[in-house]
């Protein structure tokens, strides 16, 4: 039994040392970058290995990626970030977590590369400035971004009769009511992991209250308990009180709920584009078999805001190799064609100007439409506000689809809860 | 004779010893350290905020939830696996037929990682089409839809109905190697003396077993303590809190909510907690070495 | 055991019991398989019929392509070795230093042994998320990250607490008088170990390397802080990364979990033959 043993120890003395010293060879070293980053999926892995092939390709440099799965992958990075040892690049959420980073100094600040390479110009306009610019300067560069809609079935509503959607509240809920006299449950929601339902109150209060406010409320200067949040409680309570969701919505996951929407059982659900990219997998066709429609206007008067996640790639400040870094990360966005591929594989909009809109499936030129004719792009709640006061509000949204009546005690302690983070910021 | 002795007890404990102390103790006293500061995880600069971190423990309401959840999720760990697993072992030695393919069904939980137990489970409690209801429909003629997993006041039970399901193939292992320290020939007499089987369970086995027992109620307590995986997996100390442990709590605050200090402070408390449950349980072993000797 | 009982009971009359003890066994056996059957289920279907809710049904066909495609994937293979060449040495690792420790706090003990025994029964006492940090600053020092070196290291040191635990307990079911016997006939402690304490807890530590085996093979928070590159990785961070943040891939998700089990499976099977009774116990009466 032992000797088996020991040959296993050998082995694996030998292959352990040939693997560090190969890692640890200066000569490949100064071609080498290294990645980290959360896009873990079959399609995304592959895109993203076919990229860093043509960066390779084009410049020599060679990129050792390391992909984590999304939660998984803030851990890693925390562990990371204080052993000290971040990855040359790595991929984050702008917003909030970013800033969070970007205090803590474990970043490089990209200003010069900014100016170098004119990012300026090809950057999409709506999420340049809150995306990239944290404290004065620039940090990330976004790689692709979301946009949150109302997507719907199409067969589905041409069953219920519905020709046209709606562009206002009261025209919204007639159609739910309409939906629902056929049998036909109007909206699906799968807050199992919380996040998907911060979309209905982020919407609601960016069309009643606005998104001065909203910033406002975001970064700790507004409370929870203000009147404006409680109007917001209190229309998605109508919603809820009149039976529109499916029950059960904490049961079930995000993909739950598009799949409901698929099959039919219920007609829409408020979701991020990259519902996209999962329907397109399991072979919905675009604008046939789904659609989308903007969330409706609450509060006549208040600038339109549209709502989405951007995905973005930030240089540790630590970096072995800043140089190869930043011509990565420059490739990454100014490339057309790189941004072309990995948007349509993750059901994104590029953060490129420059791509070819007609590379884009009939549903995302649509929403990119949208977007453009918005007053203002907001970050959703989870990456708007500082992790530890979304963690108290996730919670709260939960607790208010599980049973909305108590909704004034659960704001009260959310804004203790709240304020208490902010305090310790 | 005595120099001797402790030349072998050196000799014996120093390599377990130092790897042990370089690997676990350093690094846990060094986290506990963090415990009295406030650092955030991602930020090098922090400062020292003494007891205060514990002071918050007192005042923390998902800290006092975690503990009731903890507490139930420990009193289940010691009575159903435990009991279930003794059952078992017991029922298996018999030499009942088939006894080599019982032992491995029971067992195969516990090859399945926590990953995979977790995502079945959830499949068997989804509300539509899940195992349990579509059991309970066809049992009760009833069309059943709860949603177990997000329900606060179910979400924990049946968290710990999965844990159970993978542990109790555990406690089972451990009674079986420890009936095999029981003496074949002590119960053969027990039998020709006319005694039930009733009887020879509790006044032999038993008792001969505690060795087994204790150690399966110790790791019954540290693994319902410890309890992290499965929940991670299931409901992420969900729904809004219901299910959270203590485990789960620190994980929240450190890693979710960079609170590393605060969190540190809660992994301390939990180890405080272990430390003294264990301790008295430490005492029963000093009675079984008398039985021995 | 019963077997004499039941021998004797059948020649006086019907004895019910091992009938109704068969059926229970069999009723509980069943209730405990359905969730395995239902990865196995999950493993034989597309991730679209999952999504459709379709799990806990009869497959039409044999969908046989979860499978092809994990078993031809050579990243699935370097998991596969690399987690074996982390598990086979730690459990024996940590099963050795189990039985040193174990030994000298049952047989030889000393003042202080007792706390001294709680103390490392107490490595236990935490969930190991609490020293994620320190440890990758002291591997990261040593320059160890991103190879399996930290796993193993890991993985012994906190399967020590365990197998101390268990070798302490069995060990103390040998009695003193054997120890006391092979001294006297000039064995040294060692001897003592491996010539009479080990032959005769030899239970335990079958117990022990399956037990061991099984958690470290599926142990995937390590891994997660200490690899970073494929060529490192193992097979639970395969199973945990088949999602993507906006997709998710049951079918093969199951498939994996299947193949991943069964080496865990392997090893209880070769060891459980250990947990056989009437070795034990012969040498000394009453």
């Amino acid at each position: 039994m032992f000797n088996g043993i020991q040959r296993k120890l050998l082995a694996s003395v030998l292959a352990v040392t040939a693997t560090v010293l190969l890692f640890a060879n200066p000569a490949l070293a100064a071609g080498e970058v290294t990645i980290s980053h959360y896009f873990t999926g079959s399609l995304g892995r592959a895109g993203l290995e076919d990229i860093f092939a043509q960066f390779k390709k084009q410049t020599g440099i060679t990129v050792k990626d390391s992909p984590i799965g999304h939660e998984d992958f803030k851990t890693g990075i925390l562990v990371r970030a204080a052993g000290n040892d971040l990855p040359d690049v790595f991929s984050y959420w702008a917003g909030a977590r970013t800033q969070f980073v970007a205090d803590s100094g474990h970043l490089h600040p990209i200003d010069d590369m900014w100016k170098r390479e004119d990012l300026g110009d090809i950057i999409a306009k709506p999420i340049a400035e809150g995306a990239t610019l944290y404290n004065g300067h620039r940090y990330l560069v976004p790689f692709g971004y979301h946009y949150v809609g109302v997507f719907y079935n199409p067969h589905v509503m041409k069953k219920a009769g519905i020709k046209e959607m709606p562009k206002t509240w009261d025209e919204f809920k007639a159609m739910c009511a309409k939906l629902k006299s056929q049998g036909i449950t109007p909206i699906a929601l799968g807050s199992k992991n919380r996040w998907p339902a911060q979309f209905w109150f982020d919407y609601l209060l960016l069309r009643t209250a606005g998104p001065d406010y909203r910033a406002d409320l975001m970064s700790g200067k507004a409370s929870y308990t203000d009147p404006q949040v409680e109007k917001v409680m209190g229309l998605w309570k109508q919603l809820i009180d009149a039976g529109d969701f499916a029950p059960n919505s904490n049961a079930a996951t995000w993909t739950d709920a598009a799949d409901k929407v698929a099959r039919g059982d219920a007609a829409m659900t408020l979701m991020g584009t990259w519902i996209t990219g999962y329907w397109n997998n399991n072979k919905l066709e675009p604008g046939k078999d789904y659609e989308f429609f903007a969330f409706p206007t609450v509060t006549d008067g208040v600038p339109k805001a549209a709502l989405g996640p951007v995905d973005g790639l930030v240089i540790s400040k630590n970096a072995n190799n800043v140089a190869g870094a930043e011509k990565l990360l420059t490739f990454m966005v100014a490339n057309p064609g790189v941004q072309a591929k990995w948007a349509s594989i993750q059901g994104a909009l590029s953060a490129n100007v420059k791509v070819d809109s007609s590379k884009y499936t009939s549903v995302m030129r649509h929403a990119l439409k949208v977007i453009q004719n918005s007053d203002a792009f907001a970050f959703n709640y989870d990456l708007a506000t500082p992790p530890p006061v979304a963690e108290v509000g996730l919670s709260m949204f939960a607790e208010f689809m599980n049973d909305p009546s108590g909704y004034k005690e659960m704001l009260k302690q959310t804004q203790a809860g709240a304020s208490d983070a902010f305090a310790q910021q | 004779m005595e120099r001797h002795t402790r030349f072998w007890q050196c000799a014996l404990l120093a390599l377990p010893l130092l790897v042990f102390g370089v690997l676990v103790v350093w690094p846990l006293l060094s986290s506990f350290y963090y415990s009295f500061t406030n650092w955030n995880g991602f930020n090098p600069h922090y400062q020292f905020v003494g007891f205060g971190n514990f002071a918050r423990i007192f005042t923390d309401h998902l800290f006092a939830n975690a503990i009731i959840n903890t507490a139930i999720w420990m009193a289940a760990a010691i009575i159903v696996p435990t009991c279930l697993g003794l059952g078992l072992a017991l029922l298996i030695d018999s030499r009942v037929p088939g006894g080599a393919i019982f032992k491995s069904i029971f067992y195969l939980p516990i090859c399945l990682s926590a990953v995979v137990v977790g995502q079945i489970w959830v499949w068997i409690y989804q509300p539509d089409w899940g195992l349990l209801n579509t059991a309970m429909s066809a049992v009760t003629g009833q069309p059943e839809s709860y949603a177990w997993l997000a329900k606060p006041d179910t979400a924990l039970y049946a968290v710990i109905i999965a844990w159970s399901w993978q542990q109790t193939g555990l406690a089972m292992v451990i009674f079986l190697a420890g009936l095999t320290a029981i003496p074949h020939d002590l119960l053969e007499v027990c039998e020709l003396e006319g005694t039930k089987f009733r009887q020879r369970v509790w006044h032999v086995i038993l008792p001969l077993l505690r060795p087994a027992t204790v150690v399966v109620v110790a790791l019954s307590v540290i693994n319902s303590l410890k309890g992290f995986d499965i929940l991670y997996i299931m409901t992420g100390g969900g729904p809004f809190h219901s299910s959270d442990t203590l485990a789960m709590h620190m994980y929240n605050e450190s890693f979710k909510k960079y609170h590393m200090g605060y969190g540190s402070a809660i992994s301390v408390v939990l180890f405080l907690i272990a430390l003294s449950i264990i301790f008295i349980y430490f005492r029963q072993l000093k009675k079984v070495d008398e039985i021995y000797e | 055991m019963s077997s004499v009982a039941l021998a004797r009971a059948d020649e006086r009359e019907f004895n019910p019991w091992p009938a109704v003890i068969f059926v229970g066994l069999v009723v509980l056996a069943v209730l405990f398989l359905a969730p395995t059957i239902g990865v196995l289920l999950s493993s034989l279907k597309t991730t679209k019929e999952i999504s459709l809710g379709e799990l806990w049904s009869l497959p039409h066909s044999l969908y046989l392509d979860n499978y092809v495609k994990i078993l031809s994937d050579p990243a699935v293979h370097t998991y596969l070795i690399n987690t074996a060449l982390v598990a086979a040495p730690a459990t024996a690792a940590s099963i050795a230093l189990g039985i040193l420790a174990g030994y000298v706090f049952s047989k030889l003990p000393f003042p202080g042994s007792d706390l001294l025994f709680l103390a490392i029964v107490s490595g236990m006492f935490f969930p190991p998320q609490v020293i994620l940090i320190p440890l990758f600053r002291l591997f990261n020092g040593l320059g160890l990250i991103d190879t399996l070196w930290p796993m193993i290291f890991v993985h012994t040191a906190m399967g020590i607490p365990i197998c101390t635990l268990l070798m302490r307990n069995f060990f103390a079911t040998v009695p003193s008088a054997l120890r006391e016997a092979a001294i006297l006939e000039g064995a040294n402690e060692w001897q003592v170990i491996t010539k009479v304490a080990l032959p005769l807890s030899l239970p335990a530590v079958a117990v022990l390397a399956t037990l061991q085996f099984t958690w470290i093979w599926n142990d995937f928070l390590w891994p997660l802080i200490f690899t970073h590159s494929d060529a490192m990785r193992t097979i639970m961070l395969g199973l945990v990364f088949l999602k993507g943040q906006y997709s998710v891939a049951w079918g093969v998700q199951g498939a994996l979990s299947l193949v991943a089990s069964l080496p865990t499976l392997l090893v209880f099977l070769f060891f459980q033959r250990y947990f056989i009774k009437g070795m034990t116990m012969g040498a000394v009466k009453g």
